[in-house]
């Protein structure tokens, strides 16, 4: 199962992207009970980084917090910092290398991830049901332009944070993906992509969907190649939604076997698992057709 | 007049019971508001009678239906009408995966899209589609008729026995033994009828391009094997 959701709104910067994705997620929670995530895009406008730190999976992390700032001092002056449950987020003057910012960071503790990192993206995940995001993170008063969410129905990997998704493609700032079926020859994939020397979080098949495609986006393609060209370098099922700061799309696979619908109007874009997402942040709106075998939609934002 | 049912705060249960008491209570027409596209909304309705969702529907609407009229003024989720064994269903909006799958009769229309898998296996009946069709419709069909205004996709009519489809637009590629067909005088004359019948609103558009449409139906290769057909045999298996 896990269900999918995408929003894009065309008419504003500040448009209440966290409280739509929220709305549109809360009603697939039973499609995935397992976890629940967001990745919002917060507006143009900014050339700050912004990063979310896992700072573990349970405890208490005020030395851990500490440290890190320290670390991300020495690269970028820290504009702002705070924590809510397992996250920091900090705002760093800082426009240099993503891996290097990441490494920094991570070598901390093994368990410590930088989970988002880019001017406008911001992920924000945990285990339970969407309603939890809103409780521990106020997710609904994030404004901005687009977002994805996943809530999931773990059949593959454990349960935690750094399982949930989305997935921020690490090293490549503000590109995001949530995923809902199976990537069959994911371990392929994986192998080959470790043997160029890139690191893996989880054993979530799903995480390799962003690690293929920031591979296809650093070779020049545009997201609309990569994706198309997804449908034939993944195996199995799927149908996923991919984010970056300024587009959002989607691919099915060859056989359709994974459910995705769409709208769009002159204001936004709305893609969904199923109908019941829509209807429940934009009741009415109409013209929702699932999309087909193959079918690869790729959205601007002005 | 019909009666209104309102979905808000009921549970699916809830709502299918009430629609099958109106039936009971011998009302013409049930008018069912906000349906908010939940899943499994008039399942099984087995008595002669019309139930309009204003709204859209999700996964199975008007399954497992014998006799019944419903109406969807919206879209509709996966395996709409499955296994209808007859009666009416009407979709104004877009239908997603398996609509009308194994239908043994009745008339299922879809004004505007279907997705992947459409009509397979169907044993008798009419399927209808206003716009395009996705991946492998029609696939195994046994008996009953599919009819697409629109493009159809790849795999389409593969493995068939008895069901004929007719295209009005472009066809993605045919499915395994599938042929063309021309098109004969009770062809034109049924084309006609249906979209008389069922697509009124579009007559006019549609009825200078009937002759255009294209006949597709098994090519019989895949009935009994026969080891001259051995390479078709390889790719279906």
């Amino acid at each position: 199962m896990c269900g999918i959701i995408g929003f894009l709104d065309k008419t504003s910067d500040t448009a209440p992207v966290g409280e739509t994705v929220l709305t549109m997620l809360n009603a697939l929670a039973c499609r995935g009970p397992d976890s629940a995530g967001v990745a919002l895009f917060t507006g143009p406008g900014n050339d700050r980084t912004v990063l979310r730190i896992k700072l573990g999976e349970k405890g208490v992390f005020a030395e851990r917090q500490a440290n890190i700032t320290k670390r991300v001092q020495t690269l970028g002056r820290v504009l702002a910092a705070e924590t809510s449950e397992e996250y920091l987020r900090l705002e760093v003057d800082y426009q240099g290398d993503p891996q290097q910012l990441s490494a920094l960071i991570e070598s901390e503790a093994d368990n410590v991830e930088v989970v988002s990192m880019g001017n406008a993206l911001e992920i924000v995940k945990q285990v339970g049901s969407p309603e939890n995001l809103e409780q521990s993170h106020g997710v609904s008063r994030i404004t901005g332009t687009h977002g994805i969410g996943h809530t999931r129905l773990s059949t593959e990997s454990k349960v935690d944070l750094s399982h949930s998704q989305p997935f921020w493609a690490h090293g490549r700032p503000d590109l995001a993906v949530v995923h809902n079926g199976h990537i069959t020859n994911y371990h392929n994939l994986r192998r080959r992509y470790e043997q160029h020397g890139v690191r893996f979080y989880t054993d979530n098949d799903s995480e390799v969907i962003g690690v293929y495609l920031a591979d296809r986006l650093s070779q020049g393609m545009t997201l609309t190649e990569a994706l198309t060209a997804s449908l034939y370098d993944l195996d199995g099922s799927f149908s996923y939604l991919a984010a970056t700061q300024n587009e959002l799309g989607f691919a099915k696979d060859r056989f359709a076997l994974k459910p995705l619908l769409f709208t769009e109007t002159d204001s936004e874009v709305v893609v969904a698992t199923e109908e019941i997402a829509i209807e429940n942040a934009f009741p009415g709106i109409g013209g929702v057709r699932e999309a087909q075998a193959k079918e690869v939609q790729v959205w601007q934002l002005n | 007049m019909a009666t209104e049912l309102d979905c808000s705060g009921k549970t699916i249960r809830e709502i299918n019971t009430a629609i099958r008491e109106h039936i009971a209570r011998g009302e013409d027409a049930v008018v069912v508001r906000n349906p908010g596209a939940r899943h499994n909304l008039g399942v099984a309705l087995l008595q002669p009678s019309t139930v309009k969702f204003d709204g859209s529907v999700g996964y199975f609407c008007g399954g497992l239906m014998d006799g019944a009229t419903v109406e969807v003024n919206g879209s509709t989720g996966w395996g709409l009408a499955e296994s209808m064994l007859s009666g009416t269903v009407i979709v104004r909006g877009s239908a997603g995966n398996g609509a009308a799958a194994t239908i043994r009769g009745g008339t299922v229309v879809i004004h505007r899209h279907a997705a992947a898998r459409a009509g397979v296996a169907m044993k008798g009946g009419l399927l209808l589609i206003g716009g395009n069709c996705g991946y492998m419709a029609g696939f195994m069909g046994q008996r009953g008729t599919i009819v697409v205004c629109g493009d159809v996709g790849e795999a389409f009519a593969d493995s068939m026995y008895e069901t004929v489809c007719y295209v009005g637009g472009e066809v993605g590629e045919l499915g395994n033994d599938a042929v063309i067909e021309e098109l004969t005088a009770e062809d034109l004359a049924f084309l006609e009828a249906t979209f008389t019948e069922h697509l009124p609103e579009r007559l006019a558009e549609l009825k200078p391009r009937i002759a255009g449409f294209k006949k597709i139906v098994s090519g019989r290769r895949l009935w009994n094997f026969d080891k001259t057909d051995w390479d078709v045999w390889q790719q279906v298996v």
